[in-house]
């Protein structure tokens, strides 16, 4: 097929890493909703600090890791 | 402006080869991971010449070291004596991640090359590394699972021909239930290979990316720039080998029986 198309291969390589990018919105709405509930209760109970403080940290890893799913992504497209 | 600029070339996803070993080929990560695991060896063996002859500062920072991975790792490892048998393991692969991150912050390690090829390259960099420790301790967790269990009950985790018989015998809406939990327990196996995907993923990922955004930031700006992102990428190497050590942890925890008494 000659090349006359609309839409080249780069073109869509770009829409396509674009559209990857975008999907980065839900990690950060959620990231940070585990960081306000770990302050949150951090206030309620300031004796719990350390130990909530590790687990808000795992979670934050947790919830980044789609965010680095995308990224993987758009470096391989 | 070029000035202020470095560039060079982004890292490929791939591992360069740098010579092959009887038909075997070498890639440069694994000769940084194969280093690396020559300084565990011989840190081990220090550290015994050093309990025996007592030396103070050394022996304490290895305490220090142990007192808080062995407080951390056990709390999540389910009942005391279940958690004594993967802590071994959880923390050896804390310790090989950890430093496998942080050895490329070492200046010049890049600069060694043969035939136009850097033999250096941060180890947890490469796919290949981290799919083969995932893949590797998802295989320890159902093997000791499997052991746990017996043959017969483990694999009823997944295909639950029991409980639908079970449901049905004490009625229909309890036997429809059955059957949603007959899917569910196939989709399990799903989320064997699904572990094993996000968890190399997970690490490769955030490793690969930073490697690449230095190379990024170099071209862009070489003065202030990468600075603060190596300093992040300490951070984050340090926070992604504690999130693997301790998903390795608790996934060997939801996989045993629990303990009675």
């Amino acid at each position: 097929m000659e090349q006359t198309a609309f839409l080249t291969v780069e073109a869509a390589r770009m829409i396509a890493k674009g559209v990857i990018a975008l999907s980065m919105v839900g990690t950060a709405i959620g990231e940070g909703m585990v960081v306000a509930k770990a302050l949150e209760s951090i206030g309620r109970n300031p004796a719990e600090t350390d130990s909530i403080f590790s687990k808000m940290i795992i979670g934050v890893a947790m919830c980044e890791s789609t965010a680095i799913y995308a990224l993987v992504m758009f470096f391989i497209i | 402006m070029n000035f202020f600029q470095i560039k060079s070339e982004i890292p490929n996803v791939a591992p360069d080869i740098v010579f092959n070993f009887y038909g075997w080929p070498v890639s440069n990560s694994f000769l940084l991971s194969f280093l690396v695991t020559i300084l565990f060896v011989f840190l081990v063996f220090y550290t015994k010449h050093a309990l025996k002859k007592s030396y103070g500062s050394f022996l304490a920072v290895v305490e220090m070291f142990y007192e808080v991975l062995s407080t951390f790792l056990k709390k999540l490892g389910g009942s005391s004596a279940q958690a004594k048998l993967i802590f071994p393991i959880s923390a050896s692969i804390f310790a090989f991640v950890a430093v496998s991150n942080l050895i490329s912050i070492i200046p010049g390690l890049s600069s060694f090359s043969y035939n136009g090829i850097s033999i250096f390259r941060t180890p947890t960099a490469d796919f290949n590394t981290t799919f083969g420790i995932a893949l590797g301790m998802i295989l320890i967790i159902n093997a000791i699972a499997l052991k746990d269990f017996g043959f017969v009950e483990y694999f009823s985790k997944f295909f639950q021909f029991k409980q639908v018989f079970l449901g049905f015998k004490s009625g229909i809406k309890d036997g429809l239930f059955a059957i949603i939990n007959f899917g569910i327990g196939l989709l399990d196996i799903i989320s064997e290979l699904a572990k094993i995907i996000s968890l190399s993923l997970r690490l490769f990922g955030n490793i690969y990316a930073g490697e690449v955004l230095i190379v990024v930031l170099f071209g862009a700006l070489a003065f202030v720039a990468p600075t603060l992102w190596m300093s992040m990428s300490l951070l984050f190497g340090l926070v992604q080998a504690v999130v693997f050590s301790s998903l390795i942890t608790v996934y060997y925890a939801q996989a045993r029986k629990p303990d009675e008494g």
